[in-house]
């Protein structure tokens, strides 16, 4: 879906109405906060509570931008995406959440006075298509950056594309080339670091066993390579399976499961939320979540969504990686911005409040970041250069601070949390902790680029 | 070859898995015994009917049984709008015509599927079922009322439809009707009111599988309208003919899926039983004949 | 006997081409030389690989609907056969360095082969008996795919590496290289096998076929050997879906087994039938209404879903209302606005 017009006409009204009483408000106020300010105090590491910072309680979406209440002319700075979207998946909340932000900053300031022009791609998982989609937003679109990207098999087809012409690309990463090439850098961790980081937890429970189950889509082989490294190490024996999606027979899957990991077993999954949900209330309808000592999940699982459909048996059972700061428990001003820009713009972002928004949130803010430090003309050269420049950015969103960098791989998310359900919302069970370098391209990336430091505003 | 203990729990979901295949199988052959068409839309309609019960109680917050009311009052009204449009004008056809029109109203009602409850990002539906609560344990697994129900009503479908179609009234006009209309016509058989009584009975008949389905399985519009492929597996086997045996092909069928699970060699292709059961039994049953799906075999 | 056949065989009898016939060769000859000369000029790359895919996929519904219009099998497992092509091809590509067009013929026989180790037994199914049964066996294909995937460079007879961090794409011939160029290479296989069919259509098969089509027992009656020529037809129909396959994954240099679900077959009968069963123009139609208007759709921001909805409610059309599809049906629609407007002009004047 190719999407480079604002907003329609009754959300354009509302925002107007919105912006002028914002900027009677601004007119007030004092100069508007940097997003990269580090105004949170840190906590300690295993409580669930908040980080909080003065001045955070009360953010209004117009401090996405420089000049409040400034709208955005002159010549767009267009900008390309390429998601996934068919029935059964659906990841366009992340595009537009992006758009939102990008709407929030044209209508307050804009980039040097000129707003950005965001063009999203929709694809189906067909390699031709999305091979072709690339060429468009290049050739006919002609964008300067790609921000954004979340496809199943996107960087795959278009890697090479990019490196021959020099994009470097922001997106949240799923396959392969999207965390072992030159031109992507991702602001999640994907589904081998991710399921690294619940691999681990369980590791860090002394499990005598690893059921590692995933979804057979494209990649299958090169995720579980990251979670056998790690059992491999903790002397942990590991048993690969993988599942057919989508999952008509639940109930043979989660027996399968906990049968193969025993009773002081952990059985970790890797599903997008539906199927990982089908198997969980499979395995809770056969009376089976404690016959295993705990159950994982890469961070797809993290939504106050699944919390609430589980039910109070999973509370303390079910451990989540997640890549991307816990919404609920942080009250920073990185995180309201998001809440608030979310609610005035980001009327097209359906799962609301959740880790799809806040990626797209996140990949914005790098490339505005970015965007913003240009001096000159707006070309490929120049933005590119600036994403790549990217260095040391405290997104409010992620364990450590964000770096682009010259590199010939790039995974700069390798710091998570986990969470765990309670009482239908999902809680901080372990704060910031570094996915292991026993994962051998964890090992590359850092032998390249160093260990990020944590940022200020992670807990 | 994993012990014995191991298979246990799997003969137990197997025969749950076999209670999902037979009640969409023993629907499709009783709807081909009562219309003469073989009904590929059944997991489709179900699936509707499923959805919109999903959005009547999660999203409007009528209690359950409203619900379910309207799951089957939807799935009805679908099957029966379908069969009085497009029964008459494919009466006189191949069965295989009209098969394929059925095909035609499941990829009309996908599409509506995914344009009214799209696929957003981290969220999933479910339909629970108060039958969920609640159970007994054997082989050390649970296992709930709905799976006990689900299996019973393929059991009552079997034995209950097998009857009706054949000692009652209705039944008899259903399956001449089924046969030749125009004759049956002739024989002062009121058609119109047979033939809708029939895909009625069809579309109530699919509502209540979607319904049991979308709990058991998933209420997902993809999973559901295709569940339909692999529950083709016991009709073919029964040629479309015999409800009892559709029933015990589908339950041979479920076993057999699930028992394979534990063994590794094997497990990733367990998902290929239906269809390789339906492919073996085809071939040998027509070992010796050649096998036409003539009007007279209905 | 022999004499007085020999004399009545169409090939004996010499006839000009008539006028009707000399103008739909015209205009198909122009329009093949437009596509292949001056599409690729006029349109953006997107529209470029997009009718690359519309190329591939004629020769698919082309062979769809020789088993359908000509020979009454209903096929319902058309994008299984597409992914065996496909695979032998990519494995052929990745493990040799043959010559493309050589890769294509052998992708082509071994699906060829395939299709034949089907037809042998299936056939002794009729109707709806044997579309479910190609149903059966494409479920059982995709599942086999799904575990076994496409072969992506790696080394054993499966040539599958699960681990790889960078995939490597699947070649394509040194001619056609770039876009444009692999547009037209497409365009000219996709020729050839329409040739290959209209070959057989005019000779002895194609005769064989319509009288089966028409009524199996005169069929039968009038000598000719029922079985032999479906297998006949599941053969040829296997052969071009295979080649098609190899063209495909040169199109799109990576192949993945989610890219050919069971319901693709589907999807494939109903456009089959909506372009129109009973004339090769009919399986361009459907290659149209497959792979181009979904682009062009997803250009304009409308819904995929939309496009499903329109296949179904075509598939009811077709059946109930125009058997042979659209490409008979447009032309006998605006023949008959023709006809219509001289009149309304002559009652003018």
């Amino acid at each position: 879906m190719r999407m480079h017009i604002p907003a329609p006409r009754a959300h354009r009204t509302r925002r107007t109405i919105v912006l002028a009483a914002l900027a009677l408000a601004a007119a007030g106020c004092s100069s508007s906060t940097s997003n990269t300010a580090a105004s949170g105090s840190s906590t300690t590491p295993a409580a669930a509570g908040s980080s909080s910072s003065a001045g955070a309680a009360t953010v209004s979406s117009s401090q996405c931008g420089s000049k409040a209440g400034v709208k955005a002319t002159g010549t767009p700075i267009p900008l390309g995406t390429i998601a996934t979207n068919q029935p059964g998946t659906s990841f366009t909340d992340i595009p537009n959440m992006a758009k939102a932000y990008f709407d929030c900053v044209n209508a307050n300031g804009g980039i040097n006075g000129r707003p950005i022009k965001y063009y999203i791609a929709t694809e189906q998982t067909n390699p031709a298509q999305i091979a072709a989609l690339a060429k468009q937003l290049v050739q006919t679109d002609k964008v300067v950056g790609i921000v954004g990207n979340t496809s199943i098999i996107e960087c795959s087809v278009n890697s090479s594309y990019w490196q021959k012409l020099g994009f470097y690309i922001i997106d949240s990463g799923i396959a392969p080339e999207c965390y072992s090439t030159p031109n992507s850098a991702a602001v999640n961790m994907g589904p081998r670091y991710s399921s690294d980081g619940a691999v681990q937890y369980a590791l860090t429970q002394h499990v005598a066993k690893v059921v590692f189950d995933q979804a057979n889509v494209p990649g299958t082989g090169y995720i579980a390579a990251g979670p056998n490294a790690l059992a491999k190490a903790a002397n942990t024996p590991i048993v690969d399976l993988t599942e057919n999606v989508p999952i008509t027979d639940a109930n043979s899957v989660a027996i399968k499961e906990v049968n193969a990991a025993g009773p002081n077993g952990a059985v970790i999954l890797n599903f997008t939320p539906p199927q990982a949900l089908v198997i969980l209330q499979a395995a809770q309808k056969l009376g089976l979540e404690n016959r295993v000592k705990l159950w994982g999940c890469s961070t797809p699982c993290n939504t106050d969504f699944l919390a609430q459909s589980l039910g109070s048996k999973w509370n303390g059972k079910l451990f989540v990686n997640a890549e991307l700061t816990p919404p609920d428990d942080t009250n920073t001003t990185a995180m309201n911005l998001y809440k608030a820009i979310l609610k005035d713009y980001g009327s097209s972002v359906q799962g609301g409040i959740g880790s799809f928004s806040q990626m797209g949130f996140t990949e914005a803010e790098i490339a505005v970041h970015a965007l913003q430090s240009i001096t000159g003309p707006y070309t490929v050269q120049s933005v590119n250069a600036a994403f790549k420049a990217v260095k040391d950015f405290d997104t409010g969103m992620l364990c450590q601070l964000w770096t682009y960098g010259d590199y010939p791989l790039h995974i700069p998310n390798n710091s998570d949390w986990t969470v765990t359900p309670k009482d239908g919302k999902m809680t901080t069970a372990q704060g910031c902790t570094l996915i292991s370098k026993v994962d051998p391209q964890i090992a590359q990336y850092r032998s390249a680029a160093g260990t990020a430091a944590n940022a200020p505003t992670s807990s | 070859m994993p012990p014995w203990v191991d298979f246990e729990p799997f003969i137990v979901s197997g025969l749950a898995l076999g209670g999902v295949y037979a009640l969409s199988g023993v629907g499709l052959v009783v709807l081909y015994r009562a219309t003469g068409v073989l009904y590929l839309a059944f997991g489709a309609v179900g699936a509707f009917g499923a959805l919109t019960a999903w959005s009547v109680t999660t999203r409007a917050g009528a209690p359950g049984w409203v619900g379910w009311l309207v799951c089957v009052a939807v799935a009805a009204a679908v099957t029966l709008g379908y069969g009085l449009l497009f029964g008459p004008a494919l009466a006189r056809r191949d069965p295989l015509i009209k098969a394929v029109a059925t095909i035609g109203l499941t990829l009309i009602l996908y599409g509506v599927m995914d344009l009214l409850w799209t696929t957003s990002g981290g969220r999933a539906r479910s339909l629970a079922l108060p039958s969920d609560n609640g159970g007994f344990t054997v082989a050390q697994i649970q296992v709930t009322w709905t799976q006990v129900i689900a299996l019973a009503a393929g059991v009552v479908l079997t034995v209950g439809t097998g009857a009706f179609l054949r000692f009652t009234k209705l039944g008899t006009a259903m399956r001449a009707m089924a046969n030749d209309r125009d004759i049956t016509a002739t024989l002062g058989v009121p058609v119109r009111k047979v033939e809708a009584a029939a895909w009625l009975g069809c579309g109530i008949l699919g509502g209540i599988a979607g319904l049991l389905l979308a709990d058991l399985v998933a209420l997902d519009a993809t999973t559901l309208t295709f569940l339909v492929i692999s529950s083709l597996a016991a009709v073919l086997i029964a040629r479309l003919r015999s409800i009892t045996v559709t029933f015990v092909a589908a339950i041979v069928i479920g076993l057999l899926h699930d028992l394979l699970t534990p063994i590794t060699s094997l497990t990733s292709y367990r998902d290929m039983t239906p269809f390789v059961i339906a492919a073996i039994g085809l071939l040998v049953l027509s070992r010796h004949q050649v096998m036409t799906q003539s009007r007279e075999e209905a | 006997m022999r004499a007085t056949l020999e004399c009545a065989s169409p090939a004996r009898i010499a006839r000009r081409p008539t006028r009707p016939q000399l103008i739909k060769a015209g205009v198909t000859a122009a329009l093949l030389l437009f596509a292949f000369f001056a599409l690729p000029e006029l349109l953006s790359l997107y529209y470029i690989d997009t009718m690359t895919q519309v190329a591939v996929y004629s020769m698919v519904t082309l062979a769809l609907g020789l088993l359908v219009g000509r020979v009454g099998l209903f096929s319902l497992g058309q994008a299984a056969v597409l992914a065996i092509g496909a695979w032998a091809a990519a494995r052929l590509l990745f493990a040799t360095t043959q010559p493309y067009p050589l890769v294509l013929l052998e992708a082509g026989l071994i699906t060829m082969v395939a299709g034949l180790l089907i037809g042998l037994p299936a056939l002794r199914l009729r109707g709806l008996y044997l579309a479910l049964i190609t149903l059966m066996l494409a479920g059982s294909i995709t599942v086999v795919l799904a575990t076994v995937n496409f072969p992506n460079g790696g080394h054993g007879f499966l040539g599958y590496n699960g681990g790889l961090l960078h995939i490597p794409p699947i070649r394509r011939p040194g001619i056609a290289a770039s876009d444009p160029a692999y547009y037209r290479y497409s365009v000219v296989v996709a020729i050839l096998m329409f040739a290959l069919v209209l070959a057989h259509i005019k000779t002895r098969p194609g005769r064989a076929w319509a009288a089966i089509r028409q009524s199996e027992p005169a069929a039968l009656a009038a000598g000719i050997n029922i079985w032999f020529y479906k297998l006949w037809a599941f053969a040829l129909a296997s052969f071009i879906t295979g080649v098609a396959g190899g063209v495909l994954a040169g199109a799109i240099h990576y192949l993945y087994s989610i890219n050919f679900p069971t319901q693709d077959s589907i999807t494939l009968l109903a456009v089959t039938l909506m372009g129109g069963v009973f004339s090769l123009w009919g399986a361009v139609v459907a290659a149209l209404l497959y792979q181009f208007l979904p682009a062009l759709l997803n250009n304009w921001g409308v819904s995929a879903d939309w496009l499903i909805i329109l296949f179904g409610l075509g598939v009811l059309q077709v059946l109930t209302t125009a058997p042979a599809g659209l490409a008979d049906q447009v032309p006998r629609d605006l023949r008959r606005l023709g006809r219509l407007l001289r009149r309304g002009r002559g009652d003018a004047a």
